[in-house]
């Protein structure tokens, strides 16, 4: 244990290590340059998380050539924050208007977005950000005790396991429907279908693009979530005819209440516990870890009934979720050099061009680097929720502007992200599309969210369900063999959820049966 | 008479007269991939270096799409004055156009290659506990379980897959070829044992190599590299005049001026032979390219084409 | 046959021409393959025919229990939205940021149910203002400002 403190040591001596630094022409002395590169980062993170479309990978990738000048702790130091900066911002957005700016965001809409419709917007971002901190800085601590082990035991799912994983995954995407349990199965495959569109892995044919050239990466995660989310709901807000305000002006307290503090503190807890862990996991561990903490909050919870309606839990647990998930999703880039996802691969890139070799071996050869980067999440993670609380005021502030001024901005940010994707206006086309799909879909009674969730996994499905079988030269069994324990256990868990959620379907059903039955 | 000589001076100064003025407005970098892998890292390094001594921005743009066709497409389309360029890589100018069946470009015909601005060998890389320690043991491994091994790649028709199919091609060998998205998620389940061998490039694999989670057999280049000296080619190894590189360069639309791309070539050149630019291009994996000259980039890319056309279509390769 | 879910049937039947679009475009471009090694349309084949079978139930469904009509479209706000956005994105590359946005926030103004031309307008200049601040000097992103026929504008 002595260990870990002494290396939590370096690594807090190295971020506010003081250092002459020279900009501009002018030189200055004795300054925690790490630091402040920690909370310009953290800045910027937010800043972009808080506007819709524009994400964190375009972001660093524009930072790149900076980073060459800085020392290879400082840049770091400072991607890092935006990264996971971007997570805090993305709450925002989610709770404000309805806007996922990260896929990881998208369940935090569900019910903070109801409760800001509430007036709860206060409670809702309070709790966001005071989960986020809790789970970061658990997580951060996972990742300075385990980091090795936990790398070792990510390298254990192939892609059996991580088909497994997103059955499981896609069984949860159901459960965060509240209405009919056949549409909400059907919008999944819906989703599903819909990721597949693009150029395939295995066998690099392009699918169902009919000749559209842009089509041929697929559709974009922004894409649709700002047509389904974004659009959908702004027009379901103008349909209503009365000059109604959008979100009631009585605004209740800025910060939650005792109530809501007895609430969310178990869902924090067991959404950290499940983020950190699916966190670990590359190719798509940390994309579970916000809807698998929700699914788990609505299946535990008594007060299952308010999900969807404005439930602080479902604020709380999801939150909580992603950000644990984002500050372990560092850990096989750490210790195996390996990207969890398009941030760390760019991370990768400026280590690399630094002429650092990630992997491994950095831990031991350069640990002011690892440490001081672990030291600076927790720092970074200190600085949002210093940042974030009193800016809630001024978010809610923000609400209070009449609607028909607030959403042709609303459009603007979300049409100016949409665009900034590939630069082509195709994907605000996409976007308009996605809308009318979504309104449609509202209309007959289907919820997105399912078919979002469906739509991230889709592709990695079927990518790992093809390779697993590829590997296993056809052996279909692969998945539920007693050697790949893993996989088979998430299987049965799978299962065991879809019994417990068509349960009380059925119920019902025999219920109703009974009652028909009876007159 | 007069006048019509007059005229014809007049003509043909106006190019030089543009040249001579470009650039005189921003210049736009068109990177057709998406931001963060390696093309993208080198090109806005080469922006940001660009800027300085052209005296005007460089804008890198990404345009992702068809593993690079539809930004190489947009360039070569683009209009023929010095400010549009485009990362043009060994994908985009000598695999896709066999591997697609048809391109909206002609890889030759439309565009005009300016440098070559990087050449990174691909190493092939095994599974520490696989039985085999050099290139021949591999290769009498692969003909003792014929469909046994599997060799991994970062995408279908990327260098490290055809690598894969030239060395079977050989060494008549048959191993099973599986796509990944990407390097890294290949390399992971090289490291936890599920794949055999790949063919990867130096840039990723080098980390793992070092770190002694695999193991490196030999390069894909007919010289060593010179971060694995050590390691033999191979070409040496046996299978004569195998020779594989990943490259890309900076590339205009064909009928760019030649005083305008003769500026281009001397300004990139100059760019990536400054120390700390060459320092970083080096941490790529890439040793300096022998290819300097417009001249030179444009008979590299059409050997090239040749080559890989006819490896497309041996291999059975195809994307649509 | 009565239709007792107005809602129902019409979700039933999007699910069934959903599933069955990509069952056919599946089968007629891309190779099936087998278990095996599947081809590019086997997930698609299977999945759709699975949303096809579901769509059929959820159909089924509305005609035996009850269930809400389909609420009313609202075409303006739909039509103007849409409208805005992609005017928006077409308008970027020739009018530039300054224009397209003063479209996308004129027309979407519009299509609500308050339309003061004023405040529009003054919407519009802080908007564009913020815009140009954040997106291009603050995010470096490469959008023209100014439309492509004015030379002098300052890009970055």
């Amino acid at each position: 244990m002595e260990g870990i403190f002494h290396n939590l040591g370096i690594g807090f001596v190295e971020c506010f290590r003081l250092q002459d630094i020279t900009l501009w022409g002018m030189t200055f002395s004795h300054v925690p340059f790490n630091i402040i590169m920690c909370l310009i980062g953290v800045l910027l993170g937010t800043l972009i998380g808080v506007l819709p479309g524009i994400g964190p990978v375009a972001t660093i990738a524009m930072l790149l050539p900076v980073t060459f000048n800085l020392s290879p702790v400082a840049a770091l130091i400072m991607l890092a924050g935006i990264y996971y900066g971007a997570q805090y911002g993305g709450s925002t957005t989610a709770i404000l208007v309805n806007l996922p700016g990260e896929s990881s965001s998208v369940v935090t809409c569900l019910d903070g977005y109801q409760m800001a419709r509430q007036g709860r917007a206060g409670p809702a971002l309070a709790t966001a950000a005071l989960g986020s901190f809790f789970a970061g800085c658990f997580s951060t601590l996972i990742v300075a005790m385990f980091a090795p082990p936990l790398a070792e035991v990510a390298l254990k799912f192939g892609p059996a396991e991580y088909f497994s994983l997103m059955v499981l995954g896609l069984v949860s995407a159901v459960v965060l429907a509240h209405g009919s349990l056949v549409k909400a199965i059907s919008m999944v495959i819906l989703g599903l279908l819909l990721g597949l569109v693009g150029t395939d892995v295995n066998s690099g044919v392009l699918r169902f693009a009919f000749g559209i050239s842009e089509l041929a990466d697929g559709i974009g995660f922004v894409t649709v979530a700002m047509g389904m989310f974004g659009i959908c709901e702004i027009i379901g807000n103008l349909e209503q005819k009365e000059k109604r305000e959008i979100f009631t002006s009585k605004v209740s307290h800025l910060y939650p209440t005792k109530e809501d503090w007895k609430r969310i503190w178990a869902p924090v807890l067991r959404g950290t516990l499940l983020g950190s862990a699916l966190g670990i996991l590359p190719g798509g561990g940390a994309l579970l870890a916000s809807f698998g903490a929700y699914t788990l909050e609505k299946k535990v919870s008594k007060y299952a009934h308010e999900f969807g309606k404005g439930a602080i839990e479902g604020v709380a647990a999801p939150e909580s979720a992603n950000n644990a998930g984002a500050q372990t999703s560092f850990i096989p880039l750490l210790t195996l050099g390996i990207p969890s996802n398009a941030v760390m691969a760019l991370m990768i890139g400026a280590m690399m061009i630094q002429g650092i070799a990630p992997g491994p071996q950095v831990m031991t050869e350069r640990p002011q680097l690892f440490w001081g980067m672990i030291a600076s999440m927790w720092i970074g993670n200190l600085m949002l929720v210093v940042l974030n609380l009193p800016m809630i005021g001024m978010w809610i502030k923000l609400l209070t502007v009449p609607y028909r001024i607030l959403y042709p901005s609303i459009l603007l940010f979300m049409a100016v992200g949409v665009f900034s994707i590939s630069n082509q206006p195709f994907d605000c086309f996409l976007m308009a599309l996605f809308g009318l799909l979504g309104y449609v879909c509202a209309k007959l009674g289907c919820e997105p969210a399912p078919l979002i969730l469906g739509f991230i996994l889709g592709p990695l499905m079927e990518e790992n369900l093809r390779r697993a079988m590829l590997l296993s030269r056809g052996d279909p069994f692969v998945f539920v063999s007693p050697s790949k324990p893993i996989s088979l256990g998430f299987l049965i868990a799978a299962a065991i959820l879809l019994v417990i959620i068509a349960f009380p379907a059925l119920k019902k059903k025999r219920e109703e049966a009974f009652a028909a039955e009876d007159t | 008479m007069r006048r019509l000589a007059a005229f014809l001076a007049l003509t043909a100064a106006i190019p030089l007269a543009a040249a001579q003025s470009w650039p005189s407005r921003p210049l736009r970098l068109v990177i057709p991939y998406a931001a963060g892998g390696p093309v993208d890292v080198s090109g806005r390094l080469l922006a940001a270096k660009l800027q300085e001594s052209l005296g005007q921005p460089v804008v890198p743009e990404n345009k992702p799409g068809a593993g690079g066709n539809i930004g190489v497409d947009q360039v070569a389309k683009s209009a023929p004055d010095g400010y549009t360029l485009v990362m043009s890589a060994i994908a985009t100018l000598a695999i896709n156009p066999s591997l697609y069946g048809s391109l909206p470009y002609d890889p030759l015909k439309d565009l005009r290659h300016v440098t070559l601005l990087v050449q990174v060998p691909n190493v092939l890389i095994v599974r520490n506990d696989l039985p085999a320690k050099n290139v021949k043991e591999l290769i009498a491994l692969a003909k003792e379980r014929p469909g046994k091994l599997d060799f991994g790649s970062g995408s279908t028709g990327s260098t490290g897959h055809l690598a894969g199919e030239m060395f079977k091609m050989m060494t008549g060998t048959y191993m099973v070829h599986i796509p990944y998205k990407g390097s890294a998620p290949a390399i992971a389940d090289m490291m936890a044992g599920r794949i055999d061998l790949m063919f990867d490039n130096l840039a990723s694999a080098l980390p793992s190599i070092k770190a002694e989670k695999l193991r490196a057999l030999a390069t894909t280049t007919r010289k060593r590299s010179s971060f694995l000296p050590d390691l033999p080619t191979l070409d040496e190894a046996g299978l004569k005049g195998f020779d594989m590189t990943t490259w890309w360069g900076v590339s205009v639309a064909a009928k760019t001026p030649q005083p305008i791309v003769d500026r281009l070539s001397a300004e990139i050149l100059k760019a990536m032979d400054a120390p700390d630019m060459k320092e970083r291009l080096h941490n790529m994996g890439s040793d300096a390219p022998s290819v300097r000259t417009p001249d030179q980039f444009a008979a590299f890319a059409a050997a090239e084409l040749k080559t890989y056309t006819e490896l497309v279509r041996r291999s059975g390769a195809k994307a649509e | 046959m009565k239709i007792k879910s107005q809602q129902d049937f019409w979700a039933g039947l999007m699910f069934i021409a959903f599933g069955l679009f990509f069952v056919i475009v599946s089968q007629m471009h891309y190779q099936m393959g087998t278990a095996v090694r599947m081809g590019p349309g086997y997930f698609p084949t299977v999945l759709g025919g699975i949303l096809a079978l579901l769509g059929l139930i959820v159909l089924g469904g509305s005609l035996a229990e009850a269930g809400p009509d389909v609420p009313k479209f609202h075409f303006r706000p739909l039509i103007f939205l849409a409208a805005s956005s992609l005017a928006f994105a077409y308008l970027l590359k020739p009018l530039g940021l300054m224009l397209a946005s003063a479209a996308l926030i004129f027309i979407s103004a519009y299509g609500g149910h308050e339309f003061k031309f004023k405040e529009v307008a003054w919407l519009t200049v802080v908007l564009v203002i913020s815009s140009v601040v954040v997106f291009v000097w603050g995010l470096a992103l490469p959008f023209p400002v100014c439309p492509s026929f004015i030379e002098s504008c300052p890009i970055r």
